[in-house]
């Protein structure tokens, strides 16, 4: 020690450093001691990672537990377009190698605009594992592209029933904002048409989730816990596989036999381009099948498809857009299968000044059904011109009763009906401006009458996106004129508005379950059931849920004798009637069968092709409704086909729907 | 004073029985310690591709056995002799300092800053701070003779005696060595007797040549980050703000006493990056809590109260000033190396004396303690 100065600096110099040590302390102290909890939490955060394990979702069965939809796991290569960024060529160009699709298409399905940017959407579905190995082996390679198990809906029957199930798809923006879908995240599956979309809630099951240690550059070191997924219920619904196969067979079969059938309006053979069957249960409302044609098979959707591929499949003209569920979804006029309905309003409404039992038409009276009827002519207008309806045929049938007027599905007996109603209560009171005397009145009577059958309205079946026809009135038509009016030029209700109606043309349109719930509440003594498809909801173990109960309450506002004598009358249809060439040689004494045919016409096509059907043998009943677009007439195409459907229902010899003699 | 070797001391008198231990006892631990830490911070990374977990734990056992050799071979000579080849020393550190800069250098993550030596690395900057302590204290010691006072130009010509190489480490660029030696210039100019008004004015005149610096784009980019990343975490376009952040849960997490030895999750886990070199600290934090910290603390402490001692006891200016230099040069390191593992300092590559993996900066430490053994050990002679 040389310099007593040079002491006292170095102890300068300590000081520093212990004034270093001291903030180093004062730090380690508030980190360890005072913010340790908080630390120790993110730590925890830190290192766990959290990966959702998808429920399987719930499957759906026929009535008798036979499954129609499954669920099984499958490899699929979803691709992050973000993340590809400007790589997305390259890679597409690799994986179209690795999969052997071309990349132009790839690059379609990724180009899909339901997805999200952001969202990693599906290219490939059961990609091969050596694929998948390759794939991870060359991650690097792939940036933006992954490789998740993935459930996936299987079809064990195929087409069967397509337009019923439905299919899955791509969450859309609009049901994420609802409350309902709160807990679905961008890019989750969902049911969106069929019994996928109404039993979301039931088949779509809770994801699990399970607990990783990860390092920080994300590698899996282990489970540290786990939620288990719960898988969604079993949806059991009231379609008899076996039934709903028959449907569908038969009303192939029977618009194949319909295109040999020579149309001699248009001069080519029918096209039968388009079908729909409803089976039902009259009892309960049970829909035992539901079948549109053309079909379309589900499993497409679940494999990646192309806007082009799309609409290649179903939405050109030439597809026949197979995704429509023609039974709910299309609206036809009825035809000659409304009568029944025209005849119980028909039945049961009272004109004033008539005597106090005269109704609009009488079971005790006879009627001439002539070629043709013309409007009468109106002293409060002379001027209308007096319109002249034809009947289906060129033939006088001569005079008969309302029973046989169904059953021969006279229409210039109907004509006058509607008439009747024109004469008597137009115009409604809530038009003619005389106010207070609403009540004295029913309001337009025989569409108050239509409308309380169920005519006008969603039937409410369990199924989505159902129409709900259209039974015309004054407001209606004055609206539609105003709306659109090159289309509806005529803006006035008029007589031959109701003279059309009584023959189910005009501008009534019925969806085809519609009409089968009517004939439906027809059979069971007008008490009509909400149709419905679901019928019970099972856990996956079997236990039930909940089962539907058939919702039966709404009772037509008809006389029991009325419904009695217009379900006998159309017993004649298949026996004498219009039907009966259709219904050769079928054992009426072991099914009884009931059911009007319809021949509705459609400008610039070919008639629409109806049959209705009540059956009832050992204590079974069912409704059996059949439409066939451009089939014809009613009991050339549609009536052998509802035939066919009967006969297999009740195990008879199955005789093939061969074309009948062209009636109604 | 006469330099002449093979001087025959009495008994009492011989260097090698005024060993400091607490020194070398506090430096042991450091080292022992070091190697625990550096094995928990590598065995899981390093099983997780496969490798010898011990593989680190090895090379750096094999670099301590080196360190203690160097030790006692750095205090086997009269550090006097010292004196006579500083300008040497100097000059080689300087060359060695250029050389890393042509293609015999390695560059790393865009910075060229070590010789790859029979697959070792070897870390030309590491040594510049043995070698600018030694020009340092031998340049003023020299002053010392002649004059009492150190005047400004003095002062300025020891700032450039630091400048040189300091710039060049910068350059590489290689911010925390360059700060380091920064660090040693002060150290020795406070205990060389520089006035505090010149102090002030060098200092002045670095703030003036940093800005001049920022101003004409010699600093990268990414050290503008990682200060501007620490001075405001909101604004992080390196993500240096992350490193910090696991850095200090990992600390944060372990508590008083910590998650126990090979238990800490962060390190474990990997989420500290260059855990077992610049981050060393956080092993220590996480798994031996404040306890454990502390307690490395003081074993710190203790070395440099030992230097300091060591300084005080000197018999001469020069080895006072080495003294103080290796104090300085430690101090600044466990300073700023702990500080940026806990938030106070900001991250720049400065390693932890003894504990940190590497064996240039191992090694220059173990040369650092046998000069201050050096000087102990010849206080009477």
């Amino acid at each position: 020690m040389t310099d007593l100065r040079a002491g006292s600096r170095v102890k300068v110099l300590a000081g520093l450093v212990a004034i270093m040590f001291a903030a180093l302390t004062t730090r380690l102290w508030f980190l360890q001691v005072l913010a340790a909890e908080e630390y120790q939490r993110e730590a925890v955060n830190n290192a766990v990672r959290l990966v959702d394990v998808p429920a399987r979702r719930g499957r759906i069965l026929d009535t008798h537990g036979n499954v129609l939809v499954d669920s099984r796991a499958s490899l699929v290569i979803t691709m992050n377009r973000e993340e590809a960024g400007d790589h997305k060529e390259e890679i597409l160009f690799r994986l179209s190698q690795l999969l052997d699709v071309p990349a132009a298409e790839l690059g379609a399905r990724l180009d899909d605009t339901r997805y999200y940017a952001f969202s990693a959407i599906p290219i490939a579905i059961d990609v091969p594992r050596p694929v998948v190995l390759y794939m991870k082996e060359h991650a690097r390679e792939f940036p933006g592209v992954d490789v998740v198990e993935l459930p996936v809906r299987t079809y064990p029957e195929h087409l069967l029933a397509a337009h019923v199930l439905g299919y899955l798809g791509q969450i859309s923006k609009a049901k994420l904002q609802d409350p309902a879908f709160a807990a679905y995240e961008p890019g989750d599956e969902v049911g969106v048409s069929g019994i996928e979309a109404v039993d979301e809630s039931e088949l779509v099951g809770t994801d699990g989730v399970i607990k990783y240690r990860v390092n920080s550059a994300g590698r899996n070191l282990g489970e540290i816990g786990q939620l288990d997924p719960v898988p969604g219920e079993d949806v059991e619904l009231t379609l008899d596989l076996r039934i709903q196969r028959l449907a569908e067979d038969s009303l192939e079969n029977g618009m194949l036999a319909a295109r040999s059938v020579f149309d001699s309006y248009t001069g080519s053979n029918l096209r039968a381009n388009a079908g729909a069957v409803v089976v039902i249960d009259p009892e309960t409302g049970a829909i035992e099948a539901m079948a549109s044609s053309p079909t379309f098979q589900p499993g497409l959707f679940t494999r990646p498809m192309s806007n082009h591929e799309y609409d290649r499949r179903f939405n050109t003209a030439n597809t026949g857009y197979p995704l429509i569920n023609r039974t709910i979804q299309s609206q036809y006029a009825p035809g000659s299968t409304y009568k029944p309905f025209i005849a119980l309003s028909a039945l049961s409404r009272r004109p004033e000044d008539g005597a106090p039992n005269q109704t609009i038409v009488s079971t005790s009276r006879y009627y001439g059904c002539p070629p043709s009827w013309t409007v009468p002519f109106n002293e409060d207008d002379p001027e209308a011109i007096q319109y002249v309806f034809d009947n289906w045929t060129t033939a006088n049938l001569g005079f008969m009763n309302l029973a046989r007027a169904l059953s021969q599905s006279c229409d210039t007996i109907f004509y006058p009906m509607g008439y009747e109603y024109w004469r008597l209560y137009y115009p409604p009171p809530s038009l003619d401006g005389i106010e207070g005397n609403d009540d004295e009145a029913p309001k337009e009577p025989l569409q108050k009458d239509l409308r309380a059958i169920g005519f006008g309205e969603v039937t409410n079946v369990d199924l989505p996106f159902e129409k709900g026809g259209r039974v015309p009135d004054a407001v209606w038509k004055a609206g539609i004129h105003e709306e659109f009016p090159k289309l509806f030029p005529e803006g006035r209700w008029v007589p031959g508005d109701f003279v059309l109606m009584t023959i189910g043309q005009g501008d009534t349109l019925v969806t085809p379950l519609q009409l089968a719930a009517a004939y439906a509440a027809l059979e069971n003594d007008g008490h009509a059931c909400v149709p419905h498809l679901l019928d019970r909801v099972l856990e996956p173990d079997g236990t039930v849920v909940r089962s539907t109960k058939p919702s039966c309450r709404h009772r037509w506002p008809f006389s029991q004798q009325s419904i009695r004598y217009v379900r006998e009358a159309l017993v004649d249809t298949v026996r004498t009637g219009t039907a009966s060439g259709a219904f050769a040689g079928f054992p009426f004494g072991r099914v009884w069968v009931a059911g009007k045919t319809g021949t509705a016409q459609v400008d610039n096509r070919q008639d629409n092709s109806w049959f209705a059907a009540m059956t009832e043998a050992n204590g079974e009943r069912h409704v059996v409704v059949v439409l066939v677009e451009q089939g014809g007439h009613g009991s050339t195409t549609a009536a052998p086909i509802a035939r066919n459907i009967i006969e297999g229902i009740y195990g008879l010899q199955q005789t093939q729907a061969v074309g009948a003699e062209a009636t109604d | 004073m006469d330099l002449v070797a093979g001087k025959v001391f009495p008994a009492e008198r011989r260097p090698i029985r005024h060993i400091d231990p607490a020194l070398l006892l506090a430096m042991l631990a450091l080292i022992v310690s070091g190697l625990f830490m550096v094995y928990s911070a590598t065995h899981q990374s390093l099983s997780a591709v496969a490798l010898d977990p011990g593989t680190y734990l090895k090379r750096q056992a094999t670099f301590a056995a080196l360190g203690v050799v160097i030790v006692m071979l750095m205090a086997s000579f009269d550090y006097r002799f010292l004196r006579i080849y500083a300008g040497m020393i100097y000059g080689a550190s300087i060359l060695l300092l250029l050389l890393v800069r042509t293609p015999l250098g390695t560059a790393v993550k865009g910075s060229q800053r070590w010789f790859e030596v029979f697959g070792f690395q070897l870390t030309p900057s590491e040594l510049t701070k043995i070698a600018l302590i030694i020009m340092l204290a031998t340049y003023l010691a020299e002053l010392r003779r002649s004059t009492a006072e150190l005047s400004l130009q003095h002062v300025y010509a020891a700032t450039a005696i630091a400048a040189l190489p300091a710039l060049l480490v910068f350059l590489q660029p290689d911010l925390g060595t360059s700060i380091v030696l920064v660090a040693i210039l002060v150290g020795i100019l406070v205990v060389a007797g520089a006035r505090g008004r010149h102090l002030g004015i060098l200092a002045l005149t670095a703030l003036v040549l940093i800005f001049g610096a920022l101003q004409l784009g010699l600093v990268r980019e990414y050290q503008i980050a990682r200060i501007t990343g620490f001075l405001d975490p909101q604004n992080d376009p390196q993500r240096t703000g992350w490193n910090r952040q696991q850095a200090e849960i990992a600390i944060g997490s372990g508590g008083l006493t910590g998650t126990g030895y090979l238990e800490g999750s962060q390190t474990n886990l990997d989420f500290v990056p260059e855990q077992h070199t610049d981050f060393i600290f956080t092993v220590v934090g996480e798994e031996f809590g404040f306890v454990g910290a502390v307690g490395m603390l003081l074993a710190f402490a203790v070395l440099l109260w030992r230097a300091f001692r060591i300084a005080l006891l000197s018999k001469d200016p020069f080895g006072t000033y080495v003294a103080a230099g290796v104090a300085a040069m430690f101090a600044i390191q466990i300073f700023v190396n702990v500080g940026m593992t806990i938030g106070i300092m900001p991250i720049t590559g400065i390693t932890l004396p003894f504990v940190s993996y590497g064996g240039s900066s191992l090694l220059t430490n173990a040369i650092a303690v046998g000069l201050l053994q050096n000087i102990h050990m010849r206080r009477f002679t």
